[in-house]
Order: C-alpha cells, then structure tokens, then sequence
C-alpha cells in the first residue's frame, strides 16, 4: 500500500518535472502553428510559417553553416585531445594533473570576452591567424574543450588503458598504434556524449559567431535573430525546426551506438543458439 | 649459454633502488619463478625484460641477442597480467587473434591457429563472448591464449592466478604447466605465493629486496635454505637467533640463526629414550590450529615458542596444556645466515 503511494507520488513528480521542462518548446511550437494568440487560446491554425521558411532559398545556408560550424571544431578538438590523452598515458603520466587544470580553464572564460579578445589578438595578423572561419572553429575548439577533455577522462578512468596499451606491444603494436586500435574504441561511449554536448552547445551559440563571424558567415542563429524582428510566429517556426535538428542529430547518434551493441550481442546469441542445439 | 641471462641488472625509481645488480640465468625450455614479497622487484625484472621497463643499468641478453634497448614490439616475448587486460571492445576470437592480425598471417590460416590455441585452453564456443561475459579463470585462458598464439620466444605471466579462487587456482596452474610442457615454451612467472611457485616450477629464485636471495630447484631451496629471510618466507621455518637456539638445545651459542622446518620435529606425549642424533626437548602445548591436512601446534618449550606440524588424524590430537616431548634430528636443524 505505501509502495503504490510512493510509486504515484515518483510519478507525479516526473509528469510535473517533464511538463515544466517541455512547456517552454510546446508553447513555441503552439504559438507557430496559429495566427493570433491575444486572448487565452490562439487562433488561426496555420502551417503558412513553416511553408514560408522551407520556400525561403535563404534559409538553408545558414541552416548548413551551423551544421558546420557545429561539427568541425568538435571533431577537431576531439582528435586534438585523443592525441594529447596518448602523451599522457603513454609517456608522462605525471603530465595528468596540469592536462586537467589546462582543460578545466575554459569554464570560466566568458563567450564574449574569448570572443572580443580573439578577434583583437589575431585580426591584425596575415592569413591564416586573420581568417574569420579559423579564428571561429579554433575558438569553439577552446570552448569545448572542457566537455571533450571530461568525457575523454571519464572513459579511460574506466579501463586500465596503460596495461592494454603494454599488451598490445607486447603483441606487436606500436605504441601509438596500440592506443589508437585498443583504446580508442573503448573512449568512444565517452567520445558520443561529449559530442552530442558540445554540438549542441556550439549549435545554440549566437554570441561567439556573431562577433568573429559576423558577416562573414551567416548562421541559424543570425537567421533567427533578423527574423526575431519581422515575425514572432516565424521565429517560434525556426526555433522549432533547429531544436527537432538538433534532435536529430542526438537521435542519430545513439541509434547508431544502439545498432552497434545489438550487432554484438546478436552474434553472441547466435554462437550461444548455435551450441545449445 | 643459457636462453636468458640477466647481467648486472639495475634499476631505481627515485632514491629507491628496486633492482639491485641482480645477475640470472633461465635455461631453454623451462619454468622458472621469480618468488618473493610484495616490493622485492621481480615484477620489475619482469617488466625490463619484457621491455616495459628500461634498466638503468646492465644487459638482458635473450637466444644469445642482447635485448637491452629494443622495444616490447620486437622482442617475441608475451606477457599475462594480473588483471588480464583483455581488449574489452574485442570478442574472444578478435583478443586472441590480435597478435597475429599484425603479423598479416592470411585469414584462413589465422582461423585455425586462433581455433587451435582455444581448444587447447579449452575454451571452446566462446568465439563471440566479451571479455565482460566471462568468468575470471576464462578471462585468464583468454589471456594465456592470446599470449602463446604468436610463438613466442618468452612467456612472461605476472601473478596470473593472483586474482581467482583457491579451487580454480589449482586447476589453471596444472593447466599452464601443462602447455608450458606441451610447447616447450620458457617461462618465467612471478609470484608471491610459495606453494605456486614450489608446485609449478623448475628452478626458483627467491628475490628480497631487489637482490637475489637464493635459486634452486623447489625441493632444494624448501629442504636447504640459505638465509633467514629464505627460511622463513619458505615452509614456515621456525627461525632462531643462535643463542636463543644454544638455550633451547643447552649447547654452546652458534654464530649463525638456526633454521627447523615444523614438519620435522615428532612430538610425543611419554618421554623418549635418548638419541645421540637428536634433541628431546621438554614443552607445553599452548595453542593448535588446523591447516588443511596438517594441524600446527605451538609449544612453549622454555621461554621459546615453536611451531610444529602433524597430520591430521583425528584419533591422536594433542590438546592446549599438555605437557609433550618435541624430537629434532640434529641434521633438521639448519645454520642460516
């Protein structure tokens, strides 16, 4: 009897908590689907927004520009920071400590004042320090770095990577070789988390870009922000469709972690059948 | 020449000189043990010889080349863990199969190897299975297969068994001394565990504090050891300082510490006649515990507590506070230094 009380009171906690943390989204996307919203219900049910922002030609650019500028510095940091890992584990173990203070500073630099002090710093310097896009993906690289470096730390916390490194040489394997075909792998529910963070971070950053971007590179987010002043409805609209992007891209993700398991369990399944019979 | 020899093998971590001049031979074809404490090196020299570590000073010479500075990768040696270290993404087949995918052997004829060397650890079936899935002792068969698929020159296995129950212990230890012999493969093993290394190997060298204590066969250094620290890390050797030894037997005090393993000192509850060979010497049963098969009595004999060792047979058991009679053959009681 007390346990159903308690398994009613979990789940009215969870409904309440889920409702407050999608209200926000399903009001916007409430307020894109109608007309006019000045009394207690909207009216007006229109798709028109939507139909309007996928028949704009321009509206696509900046869509495949974030993607972009979402993506590359994250893959880009993450190599760096595997690569980094590789000295430590291998070769200066003692390195650990200043490698965690060094990802750790990050946090608390500001996006505006990274963002002001880069363009200052580099501007004035012959291509390719003066290049807006380098300038950019090298500035989300620093951003990031907190999450890739945490979620790379955080798998090989879980394995004893320096003894599968020694086994592997010991088997033949270089010992960059070994780290890459050994460890690596096993970075890679760590690398997936970091990712899907960090893109989504860099996705959702209109500060950063809109001061060493600029013009020079038009994203979603800029979209969004000229449009923030032609229509309230159509903003909701974008909003909506750069979240279900996002998404996505979460979704895609993970249901390719998930196809990876169930191809291995799978095999297992059929060697264990296999020998039952 | 022997197949392995280490010459004037030093290391130091720090200030802390863990291998000290160490000087060693392994024949072809054998099982030899590096037994010790926990801190006297032996995982160190294993280590170095693997090419894990790099000494700071001597040569390791291994089929008559000198190895000293070679990376692990070129050396044909193998190594089983302690913890195992299978790849935890890779299947069994993929773990065991690892070493030779390098090696670029063609696909069919790595299949039959890595089916070979699992059926010989018997672990046949288990292809697909992940490390995870497996139990410790199939982990290790694991291990110990990945290790010899790719032939190599050395087996090294760090305290392999450290980390499995009494029962399986005993069974992998009859099975690697079982392939060991089947390949005729060198081994060298490092453990801290007397009753291993005396049950499995073909020479021992006891190791302290980075030096080498004594080397010899197991029934050699069990029946004769050199030092203390040898006696007492061996057969549980009741040790005693020279003149705590002279007052015990009532002789004059000996220069060196005496050494008297439990199981040869014969206790009696009636008075023996006197032997010329022996010392009868008079105690009180101050408390027995059971070790197995044997029971292990301690008797005060004077102010000296001595252990000795019976079988257990339930019908003849002395109890605490019995006055008894303890018999040492004179030849039992051995001078170490």
């Amino acid at each position: 009897m007390a346990n159903r009380g308690k398994q009613k009171l979990n789940l009215t906690i969870m409904v309440l908590l889920s409702a407050y943390l999608i209200l926000p989204l399903g009001l916007t996307f409430l307020y894109s689907l109608f007309q006019e919203w000045t009394s207690m219900l909207p009216t007006g049910f229109t798709l028109r927004y939507y139909v309007d922002l996928f028949q704009d030609p321009g509206f696509y650019l900046p869509i495949l520009r974030t993607l972009i500028i979402s993506t590359v510095p994250v893959l880009l940091c993450t190599a760096i920071t595997i690569l980094a890992m590789y000295v430590i584990v291998v070769h200066h173990p003692k390195w650990q400590k200043y490698m965690q203070i060094f990802c750790t500073i990050p946090y608390s630099l500001q996006g505006v004042i990274l963002a002001i002090s880069i363009l200052a710093l580099y501007s004035g310097l012959p291509l390719p320090f003066s290049d807006r896009i380098a300038m950019l993906v090298c500035t989300y690289c620093i951003l990031i770095l907190p999450y890739i470096y945490r979620g790379i730390q955080n798998s090989l916390n879980a394995i004893n990577a320096r003894q599968l490194i020694e086994a592997a040489m010991l088997l033949g394997y270089k010992p960059l070789a070994a780290y890459l075909r050994v460890v690596v792998p096993n970075l890679l529910s760590g690398i997936t988390v970091s990712f899907l963070l960090s893109v989504s971070l860099l996705f959702g950053d209109f500060v950063v870009v809109n001061i060493i971007g600029g013009s020079y590179y038009p994203t979603a987010q800029m979209y969004l922000y000229k449009m923030m002043f032609r229509s309230g409805q159509q903003t909701s609209a974008m909003i909506v469709i750069l979240f279900a992007l996002t998404l996505l891209i979460s979704a895609g993700v993970l249901v390719l972690q998930q196809r990876n398991k169930k191809s291995v369990a799978h095999k297992q399944e059929v060697a264990d059948g296999f020998h039952t019979i | 020449m022997a197949f392995i020899q280490f010459e004037h093998i030093t290391k130091r971590f720090g200030r802390n000189t863990v291998l000290d001049d160490i000087n060693l031979d392994v024949e072809k074809g054998k099982l030899v043990t590096l037994l010790g404490p926990s801190g006297c090196g032996k995982s160190t020299l294993l280590r170095c010889l693997a090419g894990l570590e790099n000494p700071d000073g001597g040569r390791i010479i291994l089929d008559g080349e000198d190895i000293t500075n070679r990376q692990p990768s070129e050396r044909k040696v193998s190594m089983v863990f302690q913890q195992y270290s299978l790849f935890p993404n890779m299947n069994v087949f993929d773990n065991i199969a690892f070493g030779l995918k390098i090696q670029k052997i063609p696909q069919k004829q790595l299949r039959t190897m890595v089916e070979e060397m699992m059926a010989m650890v018997e672990l046949q079936g288990k292809e697909h299975a992940l490390p995870r899935h497996l139990s410790g002792g199939q982990q290790q068969r694991v291990a110990l297969a990945r290790s010899l698929v790719t032939r190599p020159k050395v087996l090294l296995l760090d305290e392999p068994l450290s980390a499995i129950d009494a029962k399986l212990r005993k069974s992998l230890q009859h099975r690697i001394q079982q392939i060991q012999r089947e390949l005729n493969i060198t081994c060298v093993f490092v453990t801290h565990d007397q009753d291993e290394a005396i049950l499995m190997s073909d020479i021992i060298h006891l190791m302290n504090q980075g030096t080498v204590e004594q080397s010899g066969a197991p029934i050699e250094l069990y029946t004769s050891p050199k030092t203390s620290f040898a006696a007492s890390f061996i057969g549980n050797y009741n040790v005693l300082d020279g003149a705590a030894f002279a007052k015990l037997v009532g002789e004059p005090a000996k220069p060196n510490d005496v050494a008297i393993r439990p199981e040869t000192i014969n206790l009696t509850l009636e008075a023996p006649q006197m032997q010329p060979d022996a010392y009868v010497l008079s105690g009180e049963i101050m408390e027995f515990s059971p070790h197995g098969n044997v029971i292990r009595y301690t008797v005060r004999v004077g102010e000296q507590d001595i252990h000795a060792d019976a079988l257990f047979r339930s019908f003849k058991l002395f109890q605490t506070g019995q006055k008894v009679y303890a018999i040492v053959e004179k030849r039992n009681c051995l001078p170490v230094m």
